[in-house]
């Protein structure tokens, strides 16, 4: 305890330096994940029986079984296979961050498409019903009335899920990857300052989420603006 | 021989948000009164109604129920609490309210709402109180449905059994909170007969309400409560005839 | 030897183990729960009803324990808090216990966060019973006491029923993450399965299909609690 600043501070250091490891994973996971679960949702939604029972089996596994198992699955049990082993997808499947990449963004799917389906099914049959009948076609239908009602509905919920993301890229440390997590192990192995090193890192890490969560709510408050609030009606 | 007094409130201040909505408003019921307070929006009354059985917790004053003196003190940083939640709530067993919004506690059946403060504030004997409180529903006209939840019931019916649950306690006084403004006009005809009746039995009640009418010829005090103070307050005669205050009438036949 | 040999109860089978590491999930899994419903409803009663100061502290520990990655909470507790107690034990005099188990750093970690969760819950499902129902039951002199048994509590399990079926399959999956500090539960038997065989494939499959097994377990559970509940509520409209 002798050492105060003189530990934390490039200890810290160290940690920013894998901060854009984590932010890689989470931003590239966080993208195809939002997508993947938009074409989730378009699958529960389609008259064709083949693709809601694939949404559906796709949401049972992955929602089902825990993130680490998918990763340690992709990573180690895939690399069993002869067709990834000697296919020519093998240099990505070896690498430990497309890996992580790759079971983030399975997992989180399923459950940002249970978001977007529950936020589908709570927007306004009456919008989409006026929309109908002043004649929109099913694609302005979507654009204009669906879509934004759908974000300004899934964003509290779709925020939470960015947060718990934001938290899984940690798991990728359980596979070789120098993330923060990663580098805070490293960093003890050789220190042994394990409640130090470890309360940095949760530091950096609560210092991202908070990041994340303000730059959501911002985005929130923008969609809520757009929204007229109505005036209270001045009694007669 | 005058009836004794069942509540005194003494100089009642209250203030919400900077804005103060009572100046020092005070009152005293005695036994079998029917009080009731008349007043515009913002004028006050739910809020000192609310004082009087410390849902509200007045800034200054002091309210008496039966021997119940309310323990209210001021903490530390000058604001006034309730200094004793446990004499608040045995108080507050002296009286009954019933709610605009009626409040029925909805996973329990009618009987059990009607039979929860007996049984388990006043821990009477299980087999007396619901005798009674199956006599009261029978009262109240609502016997059939002892055994319903409050789901099942109209807003008239609701508030039919709020009522019963008020009586079930035997309380000194039964403090009203616009009873009748969440109905429907067939039902408010319903409600205020039973009050009516409930009324001639000797109940003592203070009814905050908008309804005229009731307030003529039921009420045995009419207080007018206006930006935060007692206006004015009399019998009805009094307060509905010809020397009635301006202002008083002025709230009674707003200009068009 | 075949994949479903491996995976049996024969002599060199490892189903016996499979399932005793399932066993274990449950275990500290339902520990953790147990944890995170009394400190959660603790947490949430203390942020509803307690002064300004322990209002703060709840809602700073709901923050932080939301917020820093689960595994990083077995890591601090697992290591920390022997230091912690070794500290705390010298001062006293004491020799320094070591390493604490890892089930009950484990279930510890996962039930602190579990309960900042479901605190959340609880707080939730306050909010959305009227406070009308509690005025009332002030209004005819019923206490706080009585107020939480006959108004809130009632109400409160029906309407957080669901809420509480997530957080347990987030507890069932977060056990996954002891396995880093060596505790036997299923996914560490099956690491150690597939380490010992060079088969991964065939055991991290064998623990998906177990863990689809448990968490469809218990949402046929609570969906059947969830229904029966609701049913009551049906019957009597």
């Amino acid at each position: 305890m002798a050492d105060g600043s003189g530990f934390y501070a490039p200890t810290l250091a160290q940690l920013f330096g894998a901060v854009p490891v984590t932010l890689l994973i989470l931003l590239v996971s966080m993208t195809l994940a939002t997508l993947l679960a938009a074409v989730l949702t378009a699958c529960s939604a389609s008259a064709s029986p083949g693709l809601r029972a694939f949404r559906a089996g796709w949401t049972f596994l992955f929602r089902g079984t825990p993130l680490i198992l998918q990763i340690f699955m992709i990573y180690y049990g895939l690399a069993m296979l002869p067709w990834i082993r000697w296919g020519p997808a093998w240099p990505a499947f070896r690498d430990p961050i497309f890996c992580t990449c790759l079971a983030l963004t399975c997992c989180c799917s399923a459950y940002i498409g249970e978001v977007f389906r529950g936020a589908l099914a709570a927007v306004p049959a009456g919008e989409i019903e006026a929309g109908k009948a002043c004649g929109m076609s099913r694609l302005q239908l979507l654009r204009r009335v669906i879509a934004p009602a759908l974000i300004r509905i899934a964003l509290p919920s779709y925020s939470n899920e960015v947060i718990m993301l934001a938290k899984s890229t940690s798991l990728a440390s359980t596979i070789t990857v120098l993330d923060i997590t990663g580098v805070a192990q490293g960093i003890i192995s050789k220190t042994y300052r394990t409640l130090d090193v470890f309360l940095c890192a949760a530091a950096l890490y609560l210092l991202i989420n908070a990041i994340l969560s303000a730059g959501l709510r911002a985005w929130a408050d923008r969609l809520s603006i757009d929204r007229p609030t109505p005036k209270a009606v001045e009694p007669l | 021989m005058t009836s004794p007094i069942v509540l005194t409130a003494n100089n009642i201040r209250k203030t919400f948000n900077g804005r103060e909505v009572l100046k020092g408003v005070s009152l005293e019921a005695r036994a079998g009164d029917v009080i009731a307070i008349l007043g515009g929006s913002g004028s006050g009354k739910s809020t000192f109604l609310r004082c009087l059985n410390l849902l509200e917790v007045p800034d200054d004053g002091e309210v008496m129920v039966g021997d119940f003196r309310a323990p209210l003190a001021r903490n530390r940083k000058g604001r006034m609490v309730i200094a004793d939640p446990r004499a608040a709530a045995r108080m507050r067993g002296e009286t009954a309210m019933v709610f605009q919004g009626f409040n029925l506690w909805p996973h329990m059946t009618v009987l059990e709402n009607v039979m929860e403060a007996p049984l388990r504030v006043q821990r009477r004997d299980g087999a007396e109180v619901r005798e009674k409180a199956l006599a009261l529903l029978e009262r109240v006209g609502m016997a059939a449905f002892a055994g319903a939840y409050p789901k099942r019931l109209s807003g008239g019916q609701q508030q039919r059994v709020a009522i019963a649950r008020a009586l079930a306690t035997n309380p000194k006084v039964i403090l009203f909170d616009e009873p009748t403004s969440a109905l429907d006009p067939e039902r408010v005809r319903d409600v205020l007969a039973l009050m009516r009746s409930i009324a001639r039995e000797g109940c003592t009640m203070i009814v905050v309400t908008h309804e005229m009418a009731f307030a003529r010829d039921v009420s045995t005090l009419v207080v007018h409560l206006a930006d935060g103070v007692v206006e004015s307050s009399g019998s009805p005669a009094h307060m509905f005839g010809l020397d009635a205050s301006p202002a008083f009438r002025g709230f009674l036949a707003p200009a068009p | 030897m075949s994949g479903l040999a491996l995976l049996g109860f024969g002599p060199d089978g490892w189903g016996r183990l499979l399932l005793s590491g399932c066993l274990l999930t449950l275990q500290v899994s339902l520990c953790s729960m147990a944890i995170g419903t009394v400190l959660g409803g603790l947490l949430a009663w203390a942020r509803i009803r307690g002064p300004r100061p322990v209002r703060a502290l709840t809602a700073a520990y709901g923050i932080v324990l939301r917020g820093v990655p689960e595994l990083l909470v077995i890591f601090l507790l697992y290591f920390g808090l022997p230091s912690l107690i070794a500290s705390l034990w010298s001062a006293m005099g004491w020799p320094p216990p070591g390493l604490l188990p890892a089930f009950v750093t484990g279930g510890l970690a996962i039930g602190l966060v579990s309960a900042a969760y479901q605190a959340e819950v609880f707080r939730g499902g306050v909010a959305a019973i009227p406070v009308g129902q509690f005025e009332a039951a002030r209004a005819l002199g019923l206490t706080d006491l009585l107020c939480l048994r006959r108004i809130l509590i009632p109400q409160m399990l029906r309407i957080t029923l669901p809420a509480l079926g997530n957080v347990w399959q987030f507890n069932l999956k977060d056990s996954a993450l002891v396995s880093v500090i060596g505790l036997a539960e299923l996914m560490r038997v099956s690491l150690v399965g597939a380490g010992s065989t060079r088969q991964p494939f065939l055991f991290l499959s064998a623990a998906i299909v177990l863990y689809l097994v448990l968490t469809s377990i218990s949402d046929l559970a609570f969906r059947t609690l969830d229904r029966r509940f609701s049913q009551d509520a049906k019957e009597a409209s």
